[in-house]
C-alpha cells in the first residue's frame, strides 16, 4: 500500500469545482441575490460584534506574556481541531488584539476589528486609507494561520509585502505562527519554504506566477485524481514534489479594487523566447507600409473604441504597396492585420502616455491607472512589436506562451477570498458577480470632514490648464499643500512645465521617476508643497500633514481629469483629509477630456459646439451630467468586458477539455 | 481587434503542443454543395454527423496523433494562405469536435467533462420536448437487420425499373378514377365524419408505416451502393399533435455522396405512398359502394395522395419536402441557416453591428436563405394558429391549454431570448443602444400605428333591393286568363288592363239574371192591371235579382285587372298562364314603382350593434359580383327590434347569402339567429341601375378606429363563437 500524505492533496486544494459564471436566468438570479445581499446590514452586525470583541479586552489585558502565549497556543490547538464558533472567534480576536497592542504598540480600534470581522467573513471591507488596514488584516490572518491551511496576504508590490511581513511578523510569531514574504527573484526552495509558512505575504504577480509554474510542473496531470494516480504509480518522482505552493485556501487582498478589478483581466503569462526573425521584419515593414497610407482615404480611426479600420480603398492600396514583398504579405488577411496593428500602434499608443522608452531602448508599458512602469508586461497580438517598430527600437519576437491565467480567474480559485481597500462601494456589483464577495463599508474611526467641491468644467484643454495653474497659485499663496493628480505621465510633465513657467516650485511624482516615490509622497503634506502625481502614484503611503497645515485647511487635492472609474477619483480625493484631518478636493475638467470624448461623444460634442473656445468656466448641470454619465458608461463597459473575458475563458475550458483544464 | 479573423489567439498555447487525432472509427464522406467541397464526418456509434469545409478538413485531416497542432496549423497556413483556419477558428473547431466526442486526444480522458456534457445534452433534450409538445418523438426499435434482409427485394423499387413501374402504376390509377372525379369530390367532405375517423386513422397509420419503410429502404439501398452503409437504427413513434404516428431516423442519408440519392431518400416516402394511392384508386373504382373495402380504399387514396403531398411534400414544414428542397438547393441545414441569415441581415444593415458573421457560403444561397426564412416563418405561424384553432374546435379546454403553451413557447420564450440577446450579446456591444432603439421602436411604431392611428372600419353587409311601393296583383274572380299585358310595361291605374279573364259561367249567369229580371218586369206590368196586390211581391223579387246582378257585374268587372298604382307591371310568368283558370285571390304579378327603390340589408348580431352605435349615414352600394360598379346611398331606417325573418330568401345561406336559416322552414326566410334590418335609400344614378330583387353589398362606414381595436373585437367575437363564452 502506498501512503500519500495529506499534504499532497492539500497542495492542489482550490475552490472545486471551479464554477463558470452563471448565464441567462441564473445570472439574473445571482445578480438579484447580490442586490438583496447589498441590503443586509452587515456593517451594523460587524460593528456590534466588534463591540463584543472590545468588551473582552480586560480578559487578556492583564495576563502576563507567558500566559498570553499559552492562551494563544491553546487557541491554536482549538482551531486545529476544527473548533470554529462565533464565541471562540471573538475571544481569538480579543487575544490577537492584545498581542498586537503589546508587540507593535498600536491599538486596534473598533472599526478595525469590524473590518477584520468582515475579512474573516469573506467580504470586501471598504476601509478608508490611513485607517490601519494592514493591522486589521492580522486578525483574520492569525485565525487562518491557526487553522493551519495557510493564508496569503496579497499586496500590490514587493516593498509592501516585505514591509508588512516585517512589521506584523512579531504578532504572528507571538501567536506561534510562522510568517514569510515572497520576493521577486527568490529561488524555488525558498519560495516553497515561504509558502509553507502559516502566513505568507506576497504580491499578486508572484503568487499567480508561482501558481502557474506549479501547474506547468504538473504537466499533463490535470486535477487531483490524476495527480494522486501518478503519485501511486510513480512514487516520489512525480510532479507534486516540485510544487512550491500548498493550495489556495484563504487570501486577503490588499487594495482589492486595484488587484481584483483594475488588473482583473490582465493575464499573467509564463512565456519563453521564440526567435522569429521573419516576423520581426514583418512588423518593421508593416510600420513602413502604414506610413504610406492616407488617413483621409485609406483608413478610419474610431476614437471611442480605439480602433483603426481599413477602408476598401485602403485595402487596395495596401495590396499594391505590398505587391513585391511576398511572404506573409501575399495573403490579404495577414497583411491587413499587420498594417492595422501598425496603425493602431501609431494612432492610439503615445509615448509617455501608454509607454516609455527605457534606458535599454525598450518599450515599457505604463499602467494607465497607476502610472507605474510595467517592465515585465507586453501588449498582446503583436501590438508590442508594432509599437517597438514604430519607435525604431529593437523589435523582440513575440514570446511563446506556456501558461496563462488572468488575476480575476486566479483569485476566483481561492476557497475563501477577502479584500480590503479604500474604495470598493462603487464596485459592489462586480465584486459580487465575479467573486461572490459582498462589500462592507466600514466607517472611519474619526468622522471624515473632507470637503469635495463640485467639478469645474472648461470648454477647452487650454482653458482648463490655465485655470488649474491659477487655482494652484491661489491655494499656494494660502500656504496649504496641494496634490495635483494627473491621468498620464504626459499630463504630469505638461503641468510641470506650466508650473515652472509660472514660477511655482513643485515636485513631480510619476512612473518615470518612481524611485523617489516614497520620499516625495511623505513630504507632500508639508506647508506650501505642490506635488504633481499620476493618479495613483505612491498609493499605500500616507501623506502626513506638516505642522500647522491642518489649521490652514489641510491638504487640497486637485484632479485634472475625471477617471474612467469613479472609484479612482475617490481614491485620489481620499489622499486628503485622512484620519479626521481637514482637507478638500476638487476636479477641474474640460469638455475635450478623453473621458467625455469617448464615452459621451454626442453630448460632449454638442456642448463643445455650444461653448466654442470660451475661456470661462462652463460648469452647469448639463456639463456635469455629461461627465457623470460618461463615467457610468465607462464603468459599465469595462465590467462587461471583464465578464466577457471570464466567459470566454469558461468556454475554452469546456471546449478544450482535451487540452486539460487551465487550472 | 478590428480585424475580421485575427490570425493569432492568445489561448493557442493551450492546444499548440497537443497531438490529437480524429477517432479511428469515424467515417469521412466527401460531398459537394453548390460547387464547394465539404466533408462529412460520421460517427457510426451514434449516427451523428459533423460537416467540415475544405480548409477545416485539411486542418483536421492532417492531425494524425504524431504531428502537433502547431505544426499542422503552420502547414495549413503555407498551403491554404488566407483561407486557412486562424488560431481562434482552429481552437473553436477542435473544441466542437471534442465536445462531439469525435477527437481522440493524447490526454487521459476527462471523465468529469464527459459526464457534464452528457448531462447537458440530456437537459437540452428534455427542454426540447417541453418546448415542442406538439412534436414528440419516442424511439422504439432498431430496424437495421430487418432492412438488411429485405433490401434486396424492396430496394428494387428505387431503381430505374422501379420508376418506370411506378409511373405505370400512377397512370393506371389516374385512368381508373378519371371518370369518377365527381364521386371523389362529393365523398371528400364526409371523410372527416366522426364515425369514419377510427378507420381513417387506422389507414393513416398503415400508410405512414409503409411511407417510413420507403425512407428506410431507400436509405439502406443507396447507402450500401455508395459504401456508406446507410444504416437505419431508430424507428419509433412520433406524437404529432398528440396523434401517434410512426417515424424513422434516416439521417445516415446525410452521408450519401450524390445529391440525387439524398433527394430520393427524402422523397421515397411520398413516392411509395403515391404508388399505394394508385393501387387503392384501382380497387376503389372496381368495388361497389357499400363494401368496407371501398371505404378503406377511399381513405387510403386520400391519405396517400392529398395529405401526403400537402404535409410531407410541403417544404415549409420540417418534413420530407424540407429535406428534399434542402438537398435540391444543396443548402444543408437550410432552416437554421436561413434564420441565421435573416439575423445577419438585421445585424448588418439595420443595427450596423461590427463584423457580423455571414452564414451564407456562396452568393447563390443568399436569395434562397432569405426567401426560406421569411416564407417558413410566416407559414409556421399560420399553421400553428390553424392547428390550435382546429384542436380547440374539438376540445375547447385542451385548446386553451395548448394555446397557452404555444404562446409561451413560440412568443414569450423567443421574445425573452431576444431581450436577453439584446442586453448581453457581445456582438452588439457597440451598437446596443441603436439595436435596442430599433428593436423597441419598430414594434412600438407598428403597435402605435395599429393602436392609435384610426383606420376606416367598414362593415360589409349583404342586402336585397326592393321597391318602396309595390302592390301584388291578385285575381279578383275566378276565370280563364284571356288577355294580358306583357311583364315589364309601365302601367297606370287608368291605363290599359293588366289582364283580363273570362268566365263563361258568370257571363251566362248574368244573361240568365237579366232574362229573369225581364220576366219579372213583364210580370209586374201584367200584375198592375190584373192583381195590384201582387205588385209589391214582384217588386221585391226584382230587387233581389238586381242585387244578384250587381254582384255578378262586380265579379265580371274584377275579371278585368287594372293596375293599382303607377309603376311597372312585373309578372315574369304571365305568358304561361294564358288560358289557365285563375282562382280568386291568386297572385299573378305585381306593380312596383321602379324609380323609388329601397335596399334592405340584414345584419347579424355581431355587426348590428356596432352599426347601430355609429354607422355613418352615407353608405356605398355595390352589385354582388360586380365590385367595380357602385352607387351611394343613405341609411333610411334601422329596425332596432331584431327579428327572425329575412326580407328575401336570397340572403339565406342555402341561396348563397350570409345568413344561416333554419333548415326546416319551407319559406327559407326564418333565420337561425336574430337578425336586424337596415333600410337604405339608394341615390338616383344614371350610371348604375338597381333592379328590384337584386342582391347587393352595402358598405357601412363607422367612425375610424385603430386597427388594433378592430382586431381585438374580431378576435373576441371569434373566441365567443368558438367557445360560447
Amino acid at each position: 500500500m502506498v501512503r500519500i500524505p495529506s499534504t499532497t492533496w492539500r497542495t492542489l486544494a482550490q475552490r472545486t469545482p471551479d464554477k463558470p459564471l452563471p448565464r441567462g436566468v441564473d445570472a439574473a438570479w445571482d445578480a438579484a441575490v447580490g442586490i438583496a445581499k447589498a441590503f443586509v446590514p452587515r456593517r451594523m452586525r460587524f460593528l456590534r460584534r466588534a463591540d463584543r470583541v472590545l468588551a473582552l479586552e480586560k480578559e487578556y489585558r492583564d495576563r502576563g506574556s507567558g500566559r498570553l502565549r499559552e492562551a494563544a497556543a491553546e487557541m491554536r490547538d482549538r482551531y486545529r481541531r476544527g473548533g470554529d464558533t462565533d464565541e471562540i472567534l471573538e475571544h481569538a480576536f480579543a487575544l490577537v488584539r492584545e498581542v498586537a497592542r503589546r508587540e507593535t504598540g498600536m491599538s486596534i480600534f473598533r472599526v478595525q476589528v469590524a473590518g477584520a470581522l468582515a475579512l474573516e467573513a469573506g467580504c470586501i471591507a471598504e476601509m478608508a486609507t490611513g485607517e490601519g488596514k494592514t493591522l486589521a488584516a492580522t486578525l483574520p490572518a492569525t485565525i487562518e494561520g491557526w487553522r493551519g491551511k495557510g493564508c496569503h496576504i496579497v499586496t500590490h508590490n514587493d516593498y509592501l509585502a516585505t514591509r508588512d511581513a516585517d512589521w506584523m511578523g512579531s504578532i504572528y510569531r507571538f501567536c506561534g505562527l510562522r510568517v514569510a514574504a515572497i520576493e521577486q527573484g527568490m529561488q524555488s526552495p525558498d519560495r516553497r519554504e515561504a509558502y509553507q509558512a502559516d502566513i505568507t505575504y506576497c504580491t499578486n504577480k508572484e503568487v499567480t506566477a508561482d501558481f502557474l509554474r506549479d501547474r506547468l510542473s504538473l504537466g499533463r496531470l490535470q486535477g487531483l485524481p490524476s495527480v494522486l494516480m501518478a503519485k501511486i504509480a510513480e512514487g516520489a518522482g512525480s510532479g507534486t514534489d516540485r510544487l512550491v505552493q500548498r493550495g489556495l485556501h484563504f487570501a486577503i487582498v490588499d487594495e482589492a479594487d486595484s488587484i481584483l478589478i483594475d488588473e482583473a483581466v490582465t493575464p499573467l503569462i509564463i512565456s519563453g523566447e521564440a526567435p522569429n526573425p521573419e516576423q520581426v521584419e514583418a512588423f518593421r515593414q508593416a510600420t513602413c507600409l502604414a506610413a504610406q497610407l492616407d488617413p483621409a482615404r485609406d483608413f478610419r480611426v474610431n476614437q471611442r473604441y480605439r480602433e483603426v479600420d481599413l477602408t476598401p480603398a485602403g485595402k487596395d492600396r495596401l495590396e499594391e504597396l505590398a505587391d513585391d514583398l511576398g511572404g506573409v504579405w501575399a495573403g490579404a488577411r495577414r497583411r491587413e492585420e499587420l498594417v492595422t496593428q501598425a496603425l493602431t500602434a501609431r494612432e492610439f499608443y503615445l509615448r509617455d502616455k501608454q509607454y516609455i522608452i527605457d534606458e535599454e531602448e525598450k518599450v515599457v508599458i505604463v499602467d494607465e491607472f497607476t502610472g507605474r512602469l510595467m517592465p515585465d508586461r507586453e501588449w498582446r497580438d503583436g501590438l508590442h512589436q508594432a509599437v517597438s517598430a514604430k519607435e525604431l527600437v529593437e523589435v523582440q519576437s513575440p514570446k511563446d506562451t506556456y501558461a496563462r491565467v488572468s488575476f480575476q480567474r486566479f483569485f476566483r480559485l481561492y476557497r475563501k477570498l477577502a479584500g480590503m481597500t479604500g474604495t470598493a462601494a462603487e464596485a459592489w456589483r462586480e465584486f459580487w458577480q465575479i467573486y461572490h464577495a459582498p462589500v462592507v463599508t466600514i466607517p472611519t474611526n474619526r468622522p471624515c470632514i473632507r470637503q469635495v467641491l463640485p467639478d469645474r468644467v472648461y470648454a477647452t484643454q487650454g482653458a482648463k490648464w490655465k485655470a488649474i495653474v491659477k487655482e494652484i497659485r491661489r491655494l499656494h499663496e494660502t500656504g496649504r499643500p496641494i496634490l495635483v493628480g494627473t491621468r498620464s505621465v504626459r499630463a504630469s510633465e505638461h503641468l510641470s512645465r506650466l508650473l515652472t513657467d509660472a514660477g511655482l516650485d513643485h515636485q513631480v511624482l510619476n512612473a518615470v521617476r518612481h524611485r523617489e516615490e516614497a520620499q516625495v509622497t511623505a513630504a507632500a503634506g508639508q506647508p506650501g508643497k505642490i506635488t504633481v502625481a499620476t493618479n495613483m502614484a505612491g498609493r499605500g503611503t500616507d501623506i502626513k500633514l506638516g505642522a500647522g497645515v491642518a489649521d490652514l485647511g489641510g491638504l487640497h487635492v486637485l484632479a485634472t481629469e475625471r477617471h474612467e472609474a469613479g472609484r479612482i477619483d475617490r481614491q485620489l480625493f481620499g489622499r486628503s483629509a485622512r484620519q479626521g484631518d481637514r482637507g478638500s478636493a476638487q476636479a477641474v475638467v474640460s469638455l475635450q477630456d478623453e473621458l467625455v470624448r469617448r464615452h459621451a461623444p454626442h453630448l460632449s460634442a454638442s456642448l463643445r459646439k455650444r461653448y466654442g473656445r470660451t475661456e470661462r468656466e462652463v460648469g452647469g448641470p448639463v456639463s456635469r451630467h455629461a461627465f457623470n454619465a460618461a463615467q457610468r458608461r465607462a464603468e459599465h463597459l469595462s465590467l462587461a468586458q471583464r465578464k466577457g473575458v471570464l466567459r470566454a475563458d469558461d468556454w475554452l475550458d469546456e471546449y478544450l477539455g482535451f487540452a486539460g483544464a487551465e487550472q | 481587434m478590428p480585424v475580421d479573423r485575427p490570425t493569432f489567439s492568445e489561448s493557442w498555447y493551450r492546444v499548440s503542443n497537443l497531438r490529437p487525432r480524429l477517432r479511428s472509427t469515424l467515417q469521412t464522406h466527401r460531398q459537394h454543395y453548390r460547387g464547394q467541397m465539404w466533408h462529412v464526418l460520421q460517427d457510426p456509434s451514434n449516427n451523428q454527423f459533423f460537416r467540415l469545409n475544405e480548409a477545416a478538413y485539411r486542418f483536421v485531416g492532417l492531425l494524425d496523433g504524431r504531428r502537433t497542432i502547431a505544426q499542422v496549423w503552420n502547414v495549413c497556413n503555407e498551403q491554404l494562405g488566407d483561407s486557412a483556419p486562424t488560431q481562434g477558428e482552429a481552437i473553436q473547431l477542435l473544441g466542437q469536435l471534442y465536445t462531439s466526442n469525435l477527437l481522440h486526444g493524447d490526454m487521459p480522458p476527462d471523465a468529469e467533462g464527459l459526464f457534464r456534457r452528457y448531462k447537458k445534452r440530456v437537459t437540452r433534450e428534455v427542454q426540447g420536448y417541453m418546448t415542442n409538445l406538439l412534436f414528440i418523438r419516442i424511439p422504439l426499435i432498431d430496424p437495421d437487420r430487418f432492412l438488411d434482409r429485405f433490401v434486396g427485394i424492396f430496394g428494387v423499387v428505387f431503381s430505374w425499373w422501379g420508376l418506370v413501374l411506378w409511373i405505370g402504376l400512377l397512370a393506371t390509377g389516374v385512368y381508373f378514377i378519371a371518370g369518377r372525379a365527381g364521386d371523389l369530390v362529393s365523398r371528400a367532405s364526409s371523410i372527416l365524419d366522426p364515425e369514419s375517423l377510427p378507420l381513417l386513422y387506422a389507414s393513416f397509420v398503415v400508410v405512414k408505416v409503409v411511407h417510413e419503410f420507403g425512407h428506410a429502404f431507400a436509405c439502406k439501398k443507396f447507402g450500401q451502393a455508395s459504401g456508406s452503409g446507410g444504416e437505419v437504427h431508430v424507428m419509433g413513434i412520433m406524437f404529432l399533435v398528440f396523434t401517434p404516428l410512426p417515424y424513422v431516423d434516416a439521417s445516415s442519408a446525410w452521408a450519401l455522396r450524390s445529391t440525387w440519392h439524398r433527394v430520393v431518400v427524402g422523397a421515397a416516402g411520398m413516392f411509395v405512398e403515391l404508388g399505394i394511392a394508385a393501387v387503392a384508386a384501382v380497387v376503389w373504382s372496381q368495388t361497389s359502394e357499400t363494401t368496407a373495402i371501398h371505404a378503406i380504399c377511399y381513405n387510403v387514396m386520400f391519405i396517400a395522395s392529398v395529405s401526403s403531398l400537402l404535409f410531407n411534400g410541403n417544404p415549409l414544414l420540417r418534413y420530407d419536402g424540407y429535406y428534399i428542397l434542402s438537398d435540391l438547393l444543396e443548402i444543408p441545414n437550410l432552416a437554421q441557416r436561413s434564420k441565421e441569415y435573416l439575423y445577419y441581415l438585421v445585424k448588418r444593415y439595420i443595427w450596423r453591428a461590427r463584423n457580423p458573421r455571414d452564414p451564407s457560403h456562396t452568393k447563390g444561397e443568399k436569395g434562397w436563405l432569405l426567401f426560406y426564412a421569411v416564407a417558413s416563418t410566416a407559414y409556421r405561424i399560420f399553421i400553428s394558429v390553424a392547428i390550435l384553432l382546429f384542436v380547440s374546435g374539438f376540445l375547447p379546454f385542451v385548446g386553451v391549454i395548448l394555446a397557452a403553451v404555444a404562446v409561451i413557447a413560440w412568443v414569450m420564450v423567443p421574445i425573452g431570448k431576444f431581450i436577453y440577446y439584446l442586453i448581453s450579446s457581445g456582438e452588439l456591444m457597440r451598437v446596443r443602444a441603436w439595436a435596442v432603439t430599433t428593436s423597441v421602436a419598430l414594434p412600438a411604431l407598428i403597435l402605435g400605428g395599429l393602436g392609435l392611428v384610426p383606420a376606416p372600419d367598414p362593415f360589409y353587409v349583404k342586402a336585397v333591393v326592393e321597391p318602396v311601393e309595390m302592390q301584388i296583383v291578385h285575381v279578383g274572380a275566378d276565370g280563364f286568363l284571356d288577355e294580358f299585358l306583357p311583364s315589364g310595361r309601365n302601367v297606370t291605374p287608368g291605363g290599359p288592363l293588366l289582364a283580363r279573364s273570362v268566365n263563361p259561367m258568370l257571363t251566362a249567369r248574368h244573361e240568365q239574371l237579366l232574362a229573369e229580371r225581364r220576366e219579372f218586369v213583364a210580370r209586374r206590368g201584367a200584375a198592375l192591371v190584373q192583381e195590384p196586390a201582387a205588385v209589391q211581391i214582384i217588386e221585391e223579387q226584382i230587387g233581389a235579382v238586381d242585387e244578384k246582378l250587381d254582384r255578378i257585374r262586380q265579379q265580371l268587372a274584377s275579371l278585368q285587372i287594372r293596375s293599382p298604382l303607377a309603376g311597372m307591371w312585373v309578372s315574369p310568368n304571365i305568358d304561361r298562364l294564358k288560358g289557365a283558370y285563375l282562382t280568386r285571390g291568386q297572385a299573378i304579378g305585381l306593380v312596383a314603382t321602379m324609380d323609388t327603390l329601397v335596399v334592405r340589408a340584414v345584419a347579424g348580431q355581431d355587426v348590428a350593434g356596432a352599426l347601430m352605435e355609429d354607422a355613418a349615414e352615407r353608405v356605398e352600394i355595390r352589385m354582388d359580383g360586380r365590385p367595380d360598379k357602385q352607387i351611394g346611398g343613405r341609411i333610411k331606417q334601422f329596425l332596432p327590434a331584431g327579428g327572425d325573418r329575412l326580407p328575401s330568401p336570397a340572403l339565406s345561406f342555402p341561396a348563397g347569402g350570409p345568413i344561416a336559416t333554419k333548415p326546416d322552414d319551407p319559406t327559407g326566410t326564418r333565420t337561425a339567429e336574430r337578425v336586424f334590418e337596415i333600410q337604405v335609400t339608394p341615390d338616383p344614378s344614371d350610371d348604375v341601375r338597381l333592379l328590384a330583387g337584386q342582391r347587393v353589398v352595402i358598405r357601412f362606414d363607422t367612425t375610424p378606429k385603430p386597427l388594433l381595436a378592430q382586431a381585438k373585437r374580431a378576435l373576441l367575437q371569434m373566441l365567443q363563437r368558438r367557445f360560447q363564452i
